[in-house]
């Protein structure tokens, strides 16, 4: 077991009573609670935690938060193995497993470290320069070579055992950032009453405070925290989240967060997601998420040891961790000199400042004198070593003389670059302040207000001042009078200001974008190459579109840019940032849409009394219908279906088809609106009579069909198809509202109200005549085809029944209120034993159907007319309906046009697949020669053969016509012959009985 | 003849198991309970009829029918807002009978009906968790200070059609909804609120609608 060794003796906000063990590549260490992996890996004196993405370089932790673009690990292990997560985010939990990655076959001892000596050749474009032909070795070659060398992390290939979850929250004022800002305007909001949420993607709020420490009010400002923090959770109006980053802004002020609700421990708790996905709607909100620190670009700057300034002091002043034992300083402003501090007060060696500014202040040189250390004006040049750390750190000072110096740590700090994403997600292009060499936020989306750090003040005193100010507007612009409070207020001391730095030239790498590892040279070869806009810079080099999405990175590689350009920074540019503004995994971007649950099911009225009978279900759109019902003893699908087709055309079966979309249609004018929506007439249908109706789109092609009942002078019972139940009712509510408005016609929805079943055969009267009241007339002369009306059930209850069949038998179908539809169910099977009643399911449907030629889903598909389906007849010349005007254009009525035909194999034992081509004999199959295609297929009983519909041009001219079905995709070519589409029992004699 | 049996069957009847779900809390932070039993009305203006249907609504049921999106109780019925110039007539089911026969007479001329007793199910969710449970599936602001009792609204829950409205506190001071969801979706949508509220320990029940 490790022993901490670079751990102070004493300090920092971690819970040395709860120590907690770990493992970072099988090797066991220690750190405690409060820790994140990479503090503990620090305070076990690990420097090297991974290797670049592209030369496998050698790799040390760079910042303490969620920019950090070099220490990503590989966390926990088996199913809930996680790549790419970052070190310096993820909370130390007992038991712990992390790897790193991009290695092989060890850490230490990388294998395509060798990348780096052939370097020339992978620069910016490398891909696109060397693999550009032959095209078809991408596939094959190219790409999973690429894989295998450059791929991150390894993910886990067994399903994710944990569960996640999506949730609503809504607020007044939403506050991004818990720092001093966010607390600020957090309190400021929340005292007026508004209803404030506030976030932090760490677990403790304070920010900066919490590394920086600093006074506030005339207390310790952790202490000021902890108060502002207790105050805060006493407004009952007021929701602190912890472990929440908010990651984009939508319309409406609808703005995403992830909350890591259980990555902090080994496994989630029962009923516990690991992550949550908040969508929340705030009416202002306030950026209060700071700024990010940026490193300067040298030569070596990407050695294990060299870190920010910021994140070298957070090590040492919050995690008690010591990245250094003597530790060196470059920095261009004063903000970078709090981290000589923070290692003096640890005890740390501080051998050098390296200040690029020449001005510095009486109280700095008093520092550096005190603490024994040279001030070096001037600026690093070139960082030596590898993955043992620094070697020797050289400086080229300002009068032109070199100096070395020597230090395990290096903190840089080359200034700080406001934390704006959030501001930019709606196009808002940030500005450039020249005062503080950075982007400050503008015009960001309606609502939203940035403020302190991630608006560019920095000072202690301004962050507090401008969050209180900024949370004190956003409630009173609401419309919260209450009194925000007093202002908390700190002393800034007076600063000598920063002398940009973006760029040290030298010999040797000098990184922009760690983790795309994007070199300085690289922009430099850029320029030189034409692409030097911003938009090309990015998409050429990959700057900034690594997971870190170039927090780090991106501000330097358009600085450098400029120069090399000669253009100022403005002038160049800047890239906005896109949600999420931290990786997401794909589990909480699901919530609990997954497996099964991916959407909502819909379950029919004989949905578990099919289950009991060992139905084999099919997915229909959301439904789950019976596809057939198998037997013992059938030894495959085609067996059952073949049974059941065969027992309903001579005995009697019945099927479920609640599926249906219901419609009432009610009101004086119900008959004239059906006339304009349908194109045969519905006004002059009889009260107690169905027909059969087809819609058309405006552009003249078919919509639906289905039949519709007249129940009354001013209430029809309109049916559509399974699968546009819900379109054809949005369609039917815009022609009521929007077209015809003048019409008196009321529509509801009622598919859910009624159980409706098809009952058809042979038989089928003598099955009704055991569940309908004796009194009932169902013979032909007192139920006549196409007739409907209620009638008594047996029993008390009410049914109606339509006499309309889609099997080409004698049918009936019956609709009861869908409580009574499993009661239904049961009751046919009672009265229907001696019959031999069987249940048959959506197979034997569409065998029947395609028997009898009827059309449907494949035949309906969006392309073909009335004509084509052979419906044209049905195209009332009498009156107007949506689509008649277009349904004449010519070309909608051309001769040639592809129409509904039979097929069926001329060798009777072959096997007939929709989607094969119809070729005329003789012609090579190629687009000119593709006369039409295969729509529906069935394994006909009746017929004892394969047969099918399909689209054929000139079809009906060409009955008998022997053609060959062409069928590349399965390797199939076979002769057919063109027919009928009504295969069986043309004349109808049978369902009109 | 065979023996005929007609057993109504409530949406839910195959999920519905009373008792305790999800985490031991030591207490209930949400009861959902399933109410059967009822009777409803889809009642929608005819053309210009608007007013006409307000006042043989108020005629009948005694009090005005909402205009706006609430549930207004009218004696053993509720009255539900379901969009402009209609609502749903929400009361106990009376046996066999025709929920309809009851209102045709009364609005006659009026209004078209439609029953949708058994085109929903009606599913009561209510405790101190009651809000969290829901904000995982509805995106509508369900605090108190915007969303008194009585408020109604016509919403989607994954991605299906629900209408909720607002009850009366529980004895013990917590906020009670109510959502009419879709008979085919019922199923489903249970599972999916069991889920959301395992965390905080569920109560569930059943109950016939206004007993």
């Amino acid at each position: 077991m490790s022993s901490q060794s670079h751990r102070l003796a004493s300090g920092g906000l971690i819970d040395r009573s709860t120590p907690m063990n770990f493992t970072f590549d099988g090797k066991p260490m220690t750190g405690y609670a409060g820790d994140t992996l990479a503090s503990a890996l620090v305070a076990n004196g690990v420097r090297l935690v991974g290797r670049s993405f592209k030369y496998h370089r050698p790799r040390g932790i760079l910042t303490a938060g969620s920019e950090e673009p070099n220490a990503l690990v590989e966390l926990r292990s088996g199913a809930r193995r996680e790549p790419n997560t970052k070190a310096t985010t993820a909370e130390l939990y007992d038991g712990l497993e992390a790897a790193s990655q991009n290695r092989w076959p060890s850490l230490r001892h990388d294998f395509l470290s060798v990348n780096q000596l052939a370097s020339p050749i992978f620069v910016a474009g490398f891909y696109y320069k060397t693999f550009m032909w032959p095209a078809a070795l991408w596939e094959k070659l190219y790409e999973p070579l690429i894989r295998r060398a450059a791929g991150l992390g390894r993910a886990a290939e067994a399903p994710d055992p944990d569960s996640y979850e999506k949730a609503w929250a809504h607020c007044d004022v939403l506050v991004a950032g818990g720092g001093p800002t966010g607390l600020a305007a957090a309190l400021a909001a929340g005292r007026t009453g508004a209803r404030v949420i506030l976030c932090d993607e760490g677990t403790q709020f304070g920010g900066r405070l919490l590394s920086d420490g600093g006074e506030i009010d005339s207390m310790p400002s952790g202490e000021w925290a902890a108060k502002a923090l207790a105050e805060l959770e006493a407004l009952p109006n007021v929701r602190i989240m912890a472990r929440t980053t908010v990651t984009g802004v939508y319309d409406g002020g609808v703005h995403s967060a992830l909350e890591r609700v259980s990555d902090h421990l080994p496994v989630p708790p029962a009923h516990t997601p690991r992550q949550r996905l908040w969508r929340i709607v705030a009416r202002r909100s306030v950026v209060a998420a700071g700024a990010i620190e940026r490193p300067i670009v040298f030569p070596g700057n990407d050695v294990p040891g060299v870190m920010t300034a910021s994140a070298m002091r957070t090590y040492i002043s919050r995690y008690a961790a010591t990245p250094a034992r003597r530790i060196a300083l470059f920095t261009n402003n004063d903000d970078g000199w709090k981290t000589v501090e923070a290692a003096l007060a640890a005890g740390l060696a501080v051998a050098a400042v390296v200040d690029s500014r020449a001005e510095i202040s009486a109280a700095q040189r008093e520092t550096a004198r005190g603490a024994g250390f040279a001030i070096l004006n001037g600026a690093v040049d070139r960082v030596d070593g590898g993955k043992d750390g620094i070697g020797s750190i050289s400086v080229a000072l300002a009068g032109g003389a070199r100096a070395t110096v020597e230090a395990d740590g290096l903190a840089v700090s080359g200034g700080w670059n406001p934390a704006l994403a959030l501001t930019s997600y709606h196009r808002g292009r940030p500005k450039w302040r020249n005062d503080i060499a950075a982007f400050v936020p503008d015009s960001p989306p309606p609502g939203m207000h940035a403020a302190g750090a991630a608006n560019g003040s920095f000072g202690l005193a301004a962050c507090l001042a401008d969050g209180h100010a900024a949370g004190a507007s956003a409630a009173s612009d609401l419309g919260f009078s209450k009194s925000a409070g007093k202002a908390s207020s700190a002393a800034d001391a007076p600063e000598t200001p920063l002398s940009p730095v973006w760029h040290v030239a030298g010999k040797g790498k000098a990184f922009v974008d760690y983790q795309n590892d994007v070199t300085a040279s690289d922009i430099e070869l850029s320029a030189r190459e034409g692409f030097q806009s911003v938009e090309h810079l990015k998409r050429y080099t990959t700057l900034g579109m690594a997971t870190d999405q170039g927090k780090t990175s991106n501000v330097s590689g358009l600085a450098i840019m400029a120069a090399v350009t000669g253009r100022s920074i403005p002038e160049t540019g800047t890239t906005i940032y896109r949600p999420p503004y931290v990786p997401t995994s794909m589990g909480a971007l699901a919530g609990t849409n997954r497996g099964e649950h991916f959407h909502a099911t819909r379950l029919t009225p004989s949905h578990h009394w099919a289950e009991e009978q060992g139905a084999v279900f099919v997915d229909t759109g959301l439904w789950k219908r019976a596809q057939w019902y198998p037997r013992a003893g059938e030894k495959d699908w085609l067996e059952s279906v073949t049974r059941e087709v065969r027992t309903v055309r001579s005995g009697v079966g019945f099927c479920d088809v609640s599926t249906l979309g219901k419609i009432d249609v009610h009101g004086p004018d119900a008959g004239a609106f059906l006339d304009r929506v349908y194109i045969n007439t519905f006004s002059t249908l009889a009260v107690g009579k169905a027909r059969y109706g087809l819609m058309l789109r405006e552009d003249g092609m078919v919509y639906d069909d289905g039949t519709t009942s007249r129940l009354a002078e001013d209430h029809y019972f309109l049916t559509t198809t399974t699968a546009k139940a819900g379109p054809v009712m949005q369609h039917l509510e815009f022609c009521r509202q929007v077209l015809f408005p003048e019409l008196d016609v009321q529509l509801t929805s009622v598919s859910d109200q009624w159980a409706q079943f098809s009952i058809a055969g042979p038989k089928v009267r003598d099955l009704l005549r055991e569940i309908v009241d004796p009194e009932e007339d169902l013979s032909n002369e007192g139920f006549p085809f196409m007739g409907v009306r209620e009638v008594a059930l047996r029993g008390g209850i009410r049914a109606r029944l339509f006499r309309i069949s889609f099997s080409g038998e004698m049918a009936f179908e019956i609709s009861v209120p869908a409580r009574f539809g499993d009661a239904l169910v049961r009751n046919l099977m009672r009265a229907g034993e001696p019959f031999g009643i069987i249940p048959y399911g959506t197979e034997a449907l569409g065998v029947m159907r395609v028997e009898k030629g009827h059309v449907a889903g494949p035949e309906l598909n969006g392309t073909t007319t009335a004509g084509d389906l052979g419906l044209g007849k049905m195209m009332s010349s009498k009156k107007d309906y949506i689509g008649r005007t277009m349904a004449g254009r010519d070309a909608l009525t051309a001769p040639d046009r592809q129409v509904v035909v039979g097929i069926r194999p001329t060798d009777k034992a072959r096997r007939l697949r929709s989607g094969a081509h119809l070729i005329p004999m003789g012609e090579m199959p190629e687009p000119s020669t593709d006369h039409g295609y295969v729509t529906s297929v069935c394994f006909s009983p009746m017929l004892d053969q394969w047969i099918g519909l399909g689209l054929l041009a000139r079809g009906r001219d060409r009955i008998g016509e022997v053609m060959r079905a062409h069928d590349p995709l399965r390797g199939e070519d076979y002769d057919v012959e063109i027919c009928n589409p009504v295969f069986y029992d043309p004349e109808g004699g049978r369902q009109r009985g | 003849m065979a023996e005929l049996s007609w057993v109504a069957t409530a949406p839910l009847s195959h999920v519905l198991k009373p008792g305790h779900h999800g985490a031991e809390t030591g207490g209930s932070g949400v009861a959902y309970t399933g109410l059967s039993d009822f009777a409803l009305v889809q009642v929608m203006a005819r053309r210009g009829k608007a007013s006409a249907l307000a006042k043989a609504a108020k005629a009948h049921f005694g009090v005005a029918a909402p205009l706006k999106p609430k549930a207004v109780a009218a004696g053993g019925s509720l009255l539900i807002w379901s969009g402009p110039d209609q609502f749903l007539a929400l009361s106990p089911r009376d046996g066999l009978a025709s929920p309809l026969a009851s209102l045709a007479g009364p609005l006659a001329g009026a209004a078209s009906l439609s029953d949708q007793s058994d085109a929903r199910a009606l599913i009561r969710i209510a405790g101190p968790r009651a809000r969290d449970v829901l904000a995982k599936f509805c995106s509508l602001d369900l605090d108190a200070s915007v969303f008194p009792v009585g408020t109604a609204a016509a919403t989607s829950v994954d991605h299906t059609a629900v209408t909720l409205w607002r009850g009366e506190d529980t004895a013990g001071g917590a906020a009670t909804f109510n959502l009419l969801v879709f008979t085919s979706f019922a199923e489903s949508l249970w599972h999916m609120m069991l889920d959301a509220g395992a965390a905080y320990g569920i109560e569930v029940g059943e109950a016939s609608y206004g007993v």
